[in-house]
């Protein structure tokens, strides 16, 4: 209701004010990203998301500063506060230890936030990364169609084809495990997908009369690529990449896990977790296996459902989950609840 | 000058645009990778016409006829399969794209969607700076203003300058497509249909805008609508199109009153009753049978003869050269062995006939 009011509070302003009165005042009008936006603060769940996120980054982006403060560095081993004296790692809560410290006497909650900073580095870079060269590489593919369209798509879809996990596996284990590997290698199997899904979208974007008139203008093709359909795109390529994030951060988490990610002792939430598992110390002290875990679910989640915000944001056309008309089967149910409480009333009486 | 000896094109300087036996064919993709091209649309298979400065051509025809692709030809957003398109004595169809970029500057399109035809991304101000930084090396300011200058000549406000196009109505967008096409100045442009998308009271402000720029600039115009009034407002000259071909072609008088060719007879008889004692058009109905046929396979002879109420023998095998025939002025040109007559009964060879569904759409077009 609030949106609608300002808006023709706006528009109202914009037809009295006689416009010679402020030639020089520019009206500026709410631009799609402001109402994308307007719509996404509606979406709780989506802002709540999006507050854990932001809450994580600040986590990961300060993390010195942070583990400074908890007063425990991520690596250290604190046999004396950190370990009973039959070696059972300190329970959530105590000697100062808020999540409990690992089987190595290490604090959880310090490794877990220096593992943010592997997950988000890794997860958001990569996408970055593949965001960009699926972005160019669908431009070029979708625009200019023919052999060069071809010969791009087959090569995305070979790609797509590939069993990444097992790929990763043996370029990691030829190269050696370094971050900077991890984040290439997947960022190089999850650019097609970004790859395909703009390379359709440019299809039938430039069928669009506004790229006809950019022809008839004499506008080059990178002229009408990058200034005439790119724009188009950003709302897609925001959605997706926003998706692509946790199944980013997950691929790494799981590469850790396996040994070729991000190696012990430096903190990553797929190495914590396997670590903790190495033993069967965590049927006693289950909190250095959980917080880890939670900690990647939480994250995976939350970009999860901010990415379905930012879609219903976004994408109004696709509409809103929740005020979707009833679906066939829906009205059925309801017409069966209905007669099925009518026959229950007839059978009281 | 006679359109006849419109070839030799060296004759008169104020011819601005010669099309010469233009032909476009689409190859249709259908089967297997192996097995490509299988069929060709004809939409424009061999049309030839000219154009004065400062002159306006209507193009009518109905929806498929080719007319968009015509207009798509002439603007060089498609290459020509045959045939030579020339502008000012120049012939564009054979220009590389860097030798294309002057006549960009020259000749513009106005499009038919003004929805579709404006960048939803992008504010007005930057859409309209374009022809700008595409074509001149100028200053922002400079650019700044010559586009509000713009947006005030075509009737917009110029601090509506950082809007989105949805922000604007169809008519305003649809200025905004005008301004974006007389940027540079053109000596050309092409009207593909541009108020069929609008209401008919915005419709007349677009058209009076048309003609103020057209005196204003000493603009030429090819103007393609399928509204028969809207037509025979603005035009000096029309061109009937039929599958891909110029039927008819003259003063928009002559065409009006003394139609020749039985296709734009019928296509005058279905303006709605109102508008016929403006137009002066035949008063009976011509009703014509069957749909139109596919430009993939058009049929042969005159391509009008299996809807045509006077088809003869001869029509199905020859086809009928587009020339003046005896009795019409100058410059009236016609496509068919057998002309209409003045006060001849065309009606007769199918009055019978209840109008059938795709008739009506016909008629829907013609009145749109």
């Amino acid at each position: 209701m609030s949106l609608i009011r300002a808006d023709l509070g706006v528009e109202a302003v914009a037809d009295q004010e006689p416009d010679a009165n402020r030639p020089d005042k520019e009206f500026v009008g709410r631009t799609p990203w402001q109402l994308a936006w307007s719509r996404l603060r509606r979406d709780r769940v989506a802002m709540v998301s999006l507050g854990f996120i932001v809450l994580l980054a600040l986590a990961a982006i300060f993390a010195p500063l942070l583990t400074a403060l908890i007063g425990h560095g991520p690596n250290t081993e604190y046999s004396n506060t950190g370990l009973s004296l039959s070696g059972i790692p300190v329970a959530p809560g105590h000697n100062g230890f808020l999540l409990g410290t690992d089987d190595q006497g290490r604090d959880v909650l310090s490794r877990i936030i220096y593992g943010a900073r592997v997950s988000l580095e890794v997860g958001v870079g990569a996408t970055a990364l593949a965001l960009g060269v699926g972005m160019v590489v669908g431009l070029v593919a979708g625009y200019y169609g023919g052999w060069i369209d071809a010969l791009l798509a087959r090569f995305m879809d070979i790609l797509l084809s590939f069993p990444i996990l097992l790929f990763a596996l043996a370029i990691i284990a030829r190269f050696g495990p370094s971050l900077d590997l991890v984040l290439i290698v997947i960022a190089m199997f999850s650019w097609p997908y970004i790859g395909r899904l703009v390379r359709g979208q440019v299809i039938s974007l430039r069928e669009r009369e506004f790229v006809e008139a950019a022809r008839a203008l004499g506008s080059s093709d990178l002229r009408i690529m990058f200034i005439e359909i790119a724009p188009n795109l950003i709302a897609l390529a925001v959605i997706y990449a926003t998706l692509l994030i946790p199944v980013n951060i997950v691929l790494e988490a799981t590469l850790s896990f396996l040994g070729l990610g991000v190696l012990p002792p430096t903190a990553s939430w797929g190495n914590m977790i396997a670590e903790a598992q190495t033993g069967d110390l965590f049927t006693v002290a289950w909190w250095f296996l959980v917080f880890p875990c939670l900690a990647l679910v939480l994250t995976t989640l939350a970009f999860n459902l901010l990415g379905d915000g930012l879609r219903d944001a976004l994408d109004p056309r696709h509409g809103r989950s929740n005020i979707t008309p009833p679906t066939k089967a829906q009205k059925g149910l309801a017409r069966l609840r209905r007669r099925a409480t009518r026959t229950a009333e007839r059978a009281d009486a | 000058m006679t359109d006849t000896d419109r070839t030799s094109g060296t004759s008169d300087g104020d011819l601005l645009l010669d099309v010469d036996d233009v032909v476009k064919h689409f190859p249709v993709r259908a089967g297997s990778l192996l097995n490509r091209t299988s069929a060709q649309v004809r939409a424009v298979d061999g049309v030839s016409f000219s154009l004065k400065v400062g002159e306006t051509l209507g193009l009518v025809g109905e929806s498929g006829c080719g007319k968009s692709t015509l207009a798509r030809l002439v603007t060089a957003l498609h290459p020509v399969t045959s045939g030579h398109i020339r502008f000012k004595g120049q012939d564009v169809t054979t220009l590389s794209r860097r030798q294309m970029r002057p006549l960009r500057r020259s000749v513009q399109m106005v499009f038919q969607d003004p929805y579709g035809s404006l960048n939803p991304r992008r504010r007005v101000g930057s859409i309209l700076a374009d022809p700008y930084s595409v074509h001149e090396s100028l200053s922002r300011s400079e650019v700044r203003r010559r586009v509000q200058e713009l947006m005030a000549r075509v009737g917009l406000h110029p601090e509506h300058y950082n809007r989105f196009p949805s922000e604007f109505s169809g008519g305003q967008r649809q200025r905004i497509g005008i301004a974006r096409a007389l940027a540079l100045r053109p000596e050309l442009i092409v009207c593909d249909e541009p108020v069929s998308a609008l209401d008919v009271s915005i419709q007349a402000q677009i058209i009076n805008l048309l003609e103020d720029l057209q005196a204003e600039f000493m603009l030429t115009y090819i103007f393609i609508a399928h509204d028969l009034s809207v037509v025979r407002h603005v035009s000096d000259r029309i061109a009937v199109m039929y599958l891909g071909k110029l039927v008819e072609t003259g003063p928009v008088e002559e065409i009006y009153s003394r139609s020749r060719h039985p296709y734009t007879a019928s296509l005058l008889s279905a303006v709605p009753v109102a508008a016929k004692a403006f137009l002066g058009a035949r008063k009976e109905r011509v009703i014509l049978s069957g749909d139109v046929p596919s430009p993939v396979r058009p049929p042969s002879g005159c391509r009008f003869h299996p809807r045509c109420p006077k088809a003869q023998a001869k029509c199905a095998i020859e086809e009928p050269v587009l020339e003046q025939k005896p009795g019409d002025t100058p410059g009236h040109l016609t496509a068919c062995h057998f002309p209409v007559m003045a006060d001849e009964p065309l009606a007769a060879a199918s009055r019978d006939e209840p109008p059938s569904a795709e008739q009506s759409t016909l008629v829907e077009g013609a009145q749109r």
